[in-house]
């Protein structure tokens, strides 16, 4: 099995529903973020356009992350999600430094004490959900893998509304997300880089 | 693209992205390590305590003082050297660590008799043999190790080349160069000096080859490296990069040398100028970093 998903660029609206539901089933304090909408305009008026495109950890089969991380605490799954041991994690940054794609955050000691609205007056939520990181490690996005391990979809996947990500086994070759590579010619991110991502744009 | 030449920092955009985790505090990490080993490994050769006592001091205690001040969790800093089979950084920390106790043990051999008086002549000299061995090789690889793990790195243009750490080495022993001119005037023999003062001149030149060579790569290499060359040349960074890097750090010391490198004071301005240039280089090469825009293609429903 190898888990992957597929971004639909003529679905995605930028509604950022995903960014949303990714913080919320995360617990994610302010200023990371494990998936982003990204927009990008093409041409001039009249004849402009924005494009929005959806970004998380590409969840690489040679993952540059992992290679150089000196703890251990970055490793693959069986299923293909590249995983954070947030018990082993150092927080040196030598796999954000490592990974083309920016895709990770540092959790800041501050930002988790003192919560959203500051001064350490942390909500019920926040109190209930920053339990779960520790302070100073780097993270990622791992396609949820708490709801993937239930049978559940990753969080930003279930509630987009356009159904612009589309989640599966990239190993079954009649996948939805293997369809739709297929059919629609998928491409990787920064494909030059050589990491093999397991997250395909389909335009 | 309307925005392809973009630094879009952290918002919603696509476009070039700061590196923004190795900050002062790393540069000052790595700027220390390379000044130790340079130090260290020039002194060892030419039999002078005071530098091998300095150079380790900052590659024993300045490295991991500013290596933890930057990590998230320092309380589990050994952790580090768990994966030498696959990370420059675990291969480091052991080398620093090899590094440190064999240069401190051949030290005290060569100040003090400290191995031959506890093991014997014969016994205490082969350990002296091999804490000079171990800490030679320890200390090339303490110089190189950072430019390796930059090296590794292919995000960005600027790091991702075989010439980071050769880099690291030149900087490394110049800077050595430097600092054993200031520590050892007068308690090394004048021709040692002489030499020393025109060894520091060719590798200023090589320092000077090498950043060129840096810059050349990665304007060649992606937009991205294109973007960083010009933030150091012409950006932000312009004034701090030509100004310290190459005009205080590599021009002025060789021309001061050149002209007047029989005196301790022109050799004391050179020793602080190639410092200062060296760790604003190591803070620049950081800071000039730029991600690549998330995807290279354009996207057909930009034609919609």
């Amino acid at each position: 099995m190898k888990r992957g998903m597929v971004f639909d660029l003529r679905r995605c609206i930028g509604c950022n529903a995903c960014v949303v539901a990714c913080k919320q089933e995360n617990s994610l304090p302010d200023g990371v973020f494990f998936t982003k909408t990204l927009s990008e305009e093409y041409g001039v008026y009249p004849a402009a356009n924005r494009v929005y495109i959806p970004t998380l950890c590409n969840h690489c089969e040679d993952a540059p992350c992992e290679k150089v991380c000196p703890s251990g605490a970055t490793y693959t799954r069986d299923d293909g999600i590249v995983m954070v041991d947030d018990a082993l994690c150092i927080g040196c940054g030598t796999c954000a430094v490592a990974c083309p794609y920016d895709q990770r955050s540092q959790m800041d000691a501050d930002n988790l004490k003192d919560g959203m609205y500051g001064g350490g007056n942390l909500t019920e939520f926040e109190k209930d959900g920053y339990g779960r990181w520790t302070p100073g490690t780097v993270t990622k996005c791992d396609f949820c893998s708490q709801r993937v391990d239930v049978g559940l979809e990753p969080a930003c996947v279930v509630t987009c509304p356009t159904d612009a990500r589309i989640f599966g086994d990239l190993d079954d070759p009649n996948s939805a997300p293997n369809k739709l590579i297929r059919e629609r010619g998928g491409q990787p991110a920064l494909a030059e880089k050589n990491t093999k991502p397991k997250v395909y744009y389909v335009d | 693209m309307a925005n392809e030449n973009q630094i879009v920092g952290d918002t919603f955009k696509v476009g070039y992205r700061f590196q923004r985790y190795w900050d002062t505090s790393m540069a000052a990490a790595f700027f220390c390590c390379e000044l130790g080993a340079g130090l260290f490994l020039l002194s060892q050769y030419f039999d002078f305590a005071l530098g091998m006592l300095v150079g380790l001091l900052f590659a024993g205690v300045g490295k991991p003082y500013f290596h933890l001040a930057h990590m998230g969790v320092p309380s589990r800093a050994w952790r580090a050297m768990l994966r030498p089979d696959r990370s420059w950084i675990s291969r480091g920390l052991i080398g620093i660590m090899f590094f440190v106790g064999a240069g401190v043990a051949y030290l005290l051999e060569f100040q003090f008799g400290f191995l031959t008086g506890i093991f014997g002549e014969a016994t205490g000299g082969f350990f002296y043999q091999v804490a000079l061995v171990i800490s030679f090789a320890a200390g090339v690889l303490v110089m190189a190790y950072q430019g390796f793990a930059m090296a590794h790195s292919s995000s960005f243009a600027l790091w991702n080349t075989g010439l980071m750490p050769i880099s690291s080495i030149a900087y490394a022993v110049t800077a050595g160069l430097a600092s054993i001119l200031v520590l050892g005037w007068g308690a090394l023999a004048p021709e040692t000096s002489k030499m020393l003062v025109n060894f520091t001149l060719v590798m200023l030149l090589v320092d000077l080859c090498v950043v060129m060579s840096l810059l050349h790569g990665a304007f060649h290499g992606t937009t991205g490296g294109r973007q960083s060359v010009d933030l150091l040349l012409k950006g932000v960074y312009a004034t701090p990069f030509i100004g310290l890097v190459i005009a205080v750090g590599i021009a002025l010391p060789a021309l001061v040398l050149w002209l007047a490198g029989s005196s301790y004071a022109a050799v004391l301005l050179a020793a602080v100028s190639i410092l200062a240039g060296f760790f604003t280089y190591r803070v620049l090469v950081f800071k000039a970093a730029l991600y690549e825009p998330i995807i290279s293609f354009k996207p057909r429903t930009a034609n919609i």
